[in-house]
């Protein structure tokens, strides 16, 4: 079985090296970037079967900026995205997938703090199955 | 009893003490309106009863044809205050001026058909003065006081020439064609009457620099408050970060290396991670505390409160079974909407819940009720717990204020949980109301408005409690 890629795209390192420990140990390659252009740029080079996107680096909306940019390529079009969150102490909104699914082009919200036990699920839950 | 408490940022109308505003001036004017009332029912009650049931010797018509006149001048005034919104300030101001002419001549008028000089309700005219020295500023006043003083000095005069009639009063002494008691009645009129009216200058003045110096300094204060909550949002955004990475660092540890690691060492960690909740907790609550700018129209949905209702309990009947506790839903037929904001919503009912489930005793009941009032809803959640003393009902609304029997029962509240729930209920436009007995339990209603439009100023809602 060809191991699957995992694209992590956030700009705090120590957050990034924490979830490659969990990925790596359930056999997932992983691949990162600090910054939105640059994941942006890796995703579309290396097409990630699967991308967990920080939803605020430098800016308040670089998240969903990134997000919209890879659902709008074609090579990442499909590509599953899991966007992290702790935006509720800045703009005071939590996300409702339910209701904001038609203009958050995301698969899944996981709100930070990640335990390595949702995170495993999420990533299972979301990882195209034939692979 | 019912006891509002204070609003605390609830601003001071600026200018309002000198009239910058016509509807504020028009506010005025109404009260004044409804002096007018009394006065002209008081003159047309006090000339009956004298004139016609005592049958004294006075100009019984004369006299109620001016209360009467009175009576029509001031239905005029408020016909046209109730028709006509208040537009310019320098118009109502004008209108006040004329209107108060208009008293000042007829209490004139009064006064020559009930003795005159002879009459001691001549010092009505002071009572002119000093609503003058509360609507207009220095030398207007002394205008009025000038146009009293020569009304009346022109009456006496008129009389004690004999181009005027005399109208004897019958109690009084027969004293219009004495002019030295003329002479010194006048002379103590028009010193009281200039008195009054500096005087009446000089306190206004004073109240208003006393006024100007309050707004000034309570912006300064809103502001210090708006950059203070500013920088915790600030503080706790940064916080958040850290403390979350290290949470999930710990938990990767844990999860990972669990079977290679000492018992002692895997206690560490975990109890790390349980501080480390905590302070997630903690950030989260402030983060709910210090948001700003969240009602917004494209923020607002048609959110079901019945769902929310029904979620939040679900949520927390777990723990309430594990406590033994009984939570008795009553949720209105058909279900109730609102158009709000659903995480606010749902916060306010969470936190509530909580507390009634955490501070309540082993085997204790809590009440979750719905009722739809048309334009409102009202939300009562009840407890048999702990109940909150008199004296800190008011307290535990305050940012981490825990009660002491609070923080026996259980360590992990933040104290930040009624703060928020007062802080989004005045933001929602609705009212908070506490009714407690300590040992019995407490009652928390909040009553919340159908629909939650942008409020002017956000402000906290008075808490009321209910002894």
């Amino acid at each position: 079985m060809a191991e699957n890629t995992i694209l992590i795209i956030d700009d705090d390192i120590d957050l990034v090296e924490i979830l490659r420990v969990t990925l790596e140990n359930e056999g997932y390659r992983v691949i990162d970037a600090q910054t939105g252009q640059r994941g942006l740029a890796m995703a579309i080079e290396q097409n990630p079967d699967l991308i967990l996107l920080d939803v605020m680096m430098g800016k308040v909306d670089e998240g969903f900026q990134v997000a919209y940019l890879l659902r709008s390529n074609e090579v990442t079009a499909d590509t599953p995205i899991l966007m992290l969150t702790a935006v509720t102490a800045q703009t005071g909104f939590k996300f409702d997938l339910a209701q904001d699914r038609d203009f958050l082009p995301v698969n899944e919200f996981l709100e930070k703090p990640v335990s390595p036990r949702n995170l495993v699920d999420m990533v299972r839950k979301h990882l195209p199955t034939n692979v | 009893m019912r006891r509002a408490l204070r609003k605390p940022n609830e601003p001071i109308a600026p200018g309002s003490a000198q009239f910058t505003s016509a509807a504020s001036l028009r506010v005025r004017l109404d009260w004044f309106n409804k002096l007018r009332w009394g006065a002209a029912l008081g003159v047309l009650a006090v000339v009956s009863i004298a004139g016609v049931g005592l049958k004294a010797d006075i100009e019984v018509r004369s006299l109620l044809l001016t209360g009467l006149v009175l009576l029509l001048l001031n239905t005029v005034y408020v016909v046209r205050s109730w028709r006509f919104p208040a537009t310019g300030i320098a118009i109502e101001l004008r209108l006040v001026k004329v209107q108060m002419v208009c008293d000042l001549i007829l209490l004139t008028v009064l006064l020559h058909f009930s003795g005159g000089i002879e009459n001691p309700l001549m010092f009505l005219y002071i009572i002119h003065v000093i609503i003058a020295s509360l609507l207009f500023k220095g030398r207007q006043i002394m205008q009025i006081a000038w146009l009293a003083i020569f009304l009346f000095t022109f009456e006496v005069f008129g009389e004690y020439f004999g181009f005027l009639s005399h109208h004897h009063l019958p109690i009084a002494g027969e004293v219009a064609h004495d002019l030295p008691f003329i002479l010194m009645t006048l002379g103590a009129f028009w010193l009281v009457i200039l008195f009054s009216a500096y005087v009446g200058a000089l306190i206004m003045r004073h109240n208003r620099a006393i006024k100007n110096e309050l707004v000034a300094r309570q912006a300064e204060l809103l502001d210090e408050d708006r950059a203070k909550t500013d920088f915790f949002r600030f503080v706790t955004h940064e916080i958040k970060s850290p403390v979350n990475t290290a949470q999930s660092g710990i938990e990767t540890a844990l999860d990972l290396g669990s079977d290679t690691m000492t018992p002692s060492m895997r206690d560490v960690l975990e109890r790390s991670v349980n501080r480390l909740k905590q302070a997630t907790e903690i950030i989260k609550d402030l983060a709910d505390l210090t948001r700003g700018g969240v009602l917004k129209e494209e923020n607002l949905r048609v959110v079901d409160f019945n769902q929310v209702v029904t979620g939040v309990v679900d949520t927390q009947r777990e723990t309430a079974d594990r406590a033994g506790l009984k939570i008795n839903l009553v949720l209105p037929d058909p279900p109730v909407t609102l158009t709000t904001i659903r995480p606010m919503v749902e916060t306010i009912v969470a936190n509530l819940v909580n507390n009634a489930v955490r501070y309540n005793r082993p085997g204790g009941r809590v009440s979750v009720r719905l009722v739809d009032t048309g334009k409102l809803v009202r939300l009562v959640v009840e407890d048999d717990g702990i109940g909150i003393p008199a004296p800190e009902q008011t307290l535990i609304f305050d940012e981490f204020y825990r009660t002491e029997k609070a923080r026996e029962k259980s360590n992990l509240g933040t104290g930040l949980g009624l703060a928020i729930v007062k802080k989004f209920v005045g933001e929602l436009g609705g009212s908070l109301e506490l009714d407690s007995t300590v040992g019995q339990g407490s009652i928390f209603t909040v009553v919340l408005p159908r629909e939650s439009r942008k409020q002017r100023g956000i402000e906290p809602p008075a808490v009321e409690i209910v002894p």
